[in-house]
């Protein structure tokens, strides 16, 4: 799967993909059945980005520490040791750190210098959770702690989370981040089993509820990162990206998601200039896994129908030959 | 009829193909399915499992949920095909009775030396309250399990409340399979139990601990059988009477008369 480019698309073309879009939403995947996504979507617009110059904090970053830093907990201390392995992780003493994702700060600001067809580009790049349309972190998690919410945003429920971070083992970007000494799995056997709570972006989630911008959003003064109705957002990318002759990134990774990078820029040039490592997501293509397994969960559900079908034939089969005296061996 | 007594081998056959099919469809998917459910919880790498030989997939939990998926469309499907088939055919042996947890409590005591076993029909009445209890914990598992397959493949915004309740229950009720499992191979491992062991691999068991163990069951094959045999003996075709057997008898008639005749 490659990147985007948008440019190649003709302006004919891209209206009657924009008409298909809005008409049809996002079509039906060939292989993966699930629904059209609902709700809401988001554009980081990479030409508008400037980093905030003057500014020590990035405004998206403060407007999220500010509100959510004091809703995650401090840890218990000391923070129990883990049998036989795993290792914890403390973020209570760093909270300080606004520079990569942790679980006390759900967005960060990368800076690239780039250059892309003899032109040099400053990019300024917000950075959280891309809020996937099927995503796996939900799918898998084993207590239902995270969920894909109707309004679009991926969030986890920290009453549920006991940190076990496979959440962040299947995301392609690894964006969930832990704190260890927190959550409920202090109550069972915190030696044992769980390992503290997953934290991340979670879209305002409750602000969107009543119809408010994610202070992000609010926050930034260029207007680089806007949210709206779907469909919508995702025809206002493609047109920004026709528009600068562009790219988008967040359309298909790891099967579709609810962010859309707009950039003037390939992202593959954009992730060889950003800093990799944990907590600093890459802007490779991504692969939704769990595709593999579609055709399994279509076989799944067609189950129940198989054995109720074979089990209806076979029975009438024995009666009819009970019947007719031959016997009917089961 | 499936269940026969084999007098010359000493044996009666206890359970069908089809039953031995059932029985072993449910449990090999069913074995797959909890280790592959407990490596959806992040224990492999914790606990060394991924480092053992031939376990390395243990800690992806991808792979294990498609192992999980293919164990559970065999799963699904067989129960599925248990019910409905066993259903229409009004078998009703492993059904609990009227007075079974009294007898099962009576039982147990048994096995610690304590009174004397009841004569049993087919199956004892712990089985049948144990087959009652893993049908309702299988039924449960299967519904809960599909509901978070249907959130997976077709509408992954679902209701949280509905995911979550769908994920809880079959969680609860994954530990209670794994204790009904545990359950299930103790009571095998039990003395007395342990002559039906071989019913469950060929089909059979021996005849002398039936006619000692389940002599309602036998009681219940004769009955059958004498049933069967008298039903083929009233059936047996009465030849019927055409003109040309009259014609024969007249012959036979005239032939006799002249034999008697000179005999007189």
């Amino acid at each position: 799967m490659g990147f985007e480019q948008v440019p190649k698309i003709t302006r004919r073309s891209f209206l009657q993909v924009s008409a298909g879009l809005t008409v049809a939403g996002l079509g039906i995947p060939r292989v993966a059945h699930a629904r059209q996504p609902r709700g809401m979507a988001s554009i980081i617009d990479l030409t508008l980005c400037d980093g905030c110059p003057g500014k020590e904090i990035p405004a998206c970053v403060a407007a999220c520490r500010n509100l959510y830093q004091k809703t995650v907990p401090d840890p218990v201390d000391p923070i129990p040791k883990l049998l036989p392995r795993g290792k914890i992780e403390d973020w209570s003493k760093k909270k300080h750190v606004y520079d990569r994702l942790t679980p006390y700060n759900f967005i960060f600001v990368e800076k690239a210098e780039v250059e892309y067809q003899g032109k040099k580009y400053t990019l300024h790049i917000p950075r959280r959770c891309m809020h996937c349309d099927n995503p796996a972190c939900a799918t898998i998690c084993p207590f239902a702690a995270n969920h894909k919410m109707k309004n679009g945003a991926v969030v986890i429920n920290d009453n549920l989370c006991v940190g076990g971070a496979k959440c962040r083992t299947v995301c392609p970007w690894a964006i969930p981040q832990r704190q260890s000494g927190v959550g409920p799995y202090l109550y069972f056997a915190p030696t044992l089993a769980g390992n503290g709570v997953m934290f991340k972006c979670h879209l305002c989630y409750d602000l969107l509820r009543e119809d408010k911008t994610p202070v992000c959003m609010e926050a930034c003064p260029t207007g680089a990162m806007i949210i709206g109705e779907r469909d919508e957002i995702l025809a206002d990318a493609l047109g920004r990206a026709v528009h600068i002759n562009g790219f988008i990134y967040g359309k298909d990774e790891n099967g579709g998601t609810s962010t859309f990078y707009v950039s003037p820029v390939p992202f593959d040039i954009i992730d060889k200039a950003i800093s990799h490592g944990a907590g600093l997501p890459h802007f490779k293509p991504a692969k939704r896994r769990m595709a593999e397994a579609s055709a399994l969960e279509t076989w799944v559900m067609a189950s129940p129908f198989i054995g109720i079908a074979a089990g209806v034939a076979g029975a009438f089969s024995i009666l009819s030959k009970r019947k007719s005296g031959k016997g009917g061996n089961e | 009829m499936t269940e026969r007594i084999l007098e010359d081998k000493g044996l009666v056959i206890r359970h069908s193909v089809l039953e031995l099919f059932e029985h072993w469809a449910i449990a090999l998917s069913g074995i797959i399915l909890i280790l592959t459910g407990i490596f959806e919880m992040p224990i492999a790498r914790r606990y060394y499992i991924n480092e053992l030989p031939g376990l390395a997939w243990s800690a992806d939990f991808i792979i294990s949920m498609k192992i999980h998926y293919l164990a559970s469309v065999v799963f699904v499907a067989v129960g599925l095909f248990h019910i409905i088939h066993h259903g229409i055919l009004g078998d009703r042996g492993m059904i609990p009775r009227k007075g079974d947890v009294r007898q099962s409590i009576d039982v147990i005591k048994t096995f610690f030396g304590k009174g004397e076993e009841p004569p049993f029909h087919k199956y004892l009445p712990e089985q049948r309250l144990a087959y009652a209890a893993m049908a309702v914990i299988i039924g449960v598992l299967i519904v809960s399990g599909l509901m978070k397959t249907y959130k997976n493949l077709i509408d992954p915004q679902m209701s949280e409340g509905l995911t979550i309740l769908a994920t809880w229950t079959h969680n609860i009720f994954f530990v209670l399979f794994i204790f009904a499992f545990i359950g299930h191979m103790v009571a095998i491992i039990l003395k007395p139990n342990r002559p039906m062991v071989r019913g469950i691999f060929t089909g059979r068991v021996r005849l002398d601990y039936a006619k000692h163990r389940h002599p309602l069951w036998i009681a219940e094959i004769m009955e059958s059988q004498a049933a069967v045999a008298e039903a083929i003996k009233e059936e047996e075709p009465v030849e019927e009477i055409t003109q040309e057997d009259t014609e024969i008898a007249e012959d036979m008639e005239q032939t006799e008369d002249p034999e008697e005749e000179e005999s007189q």
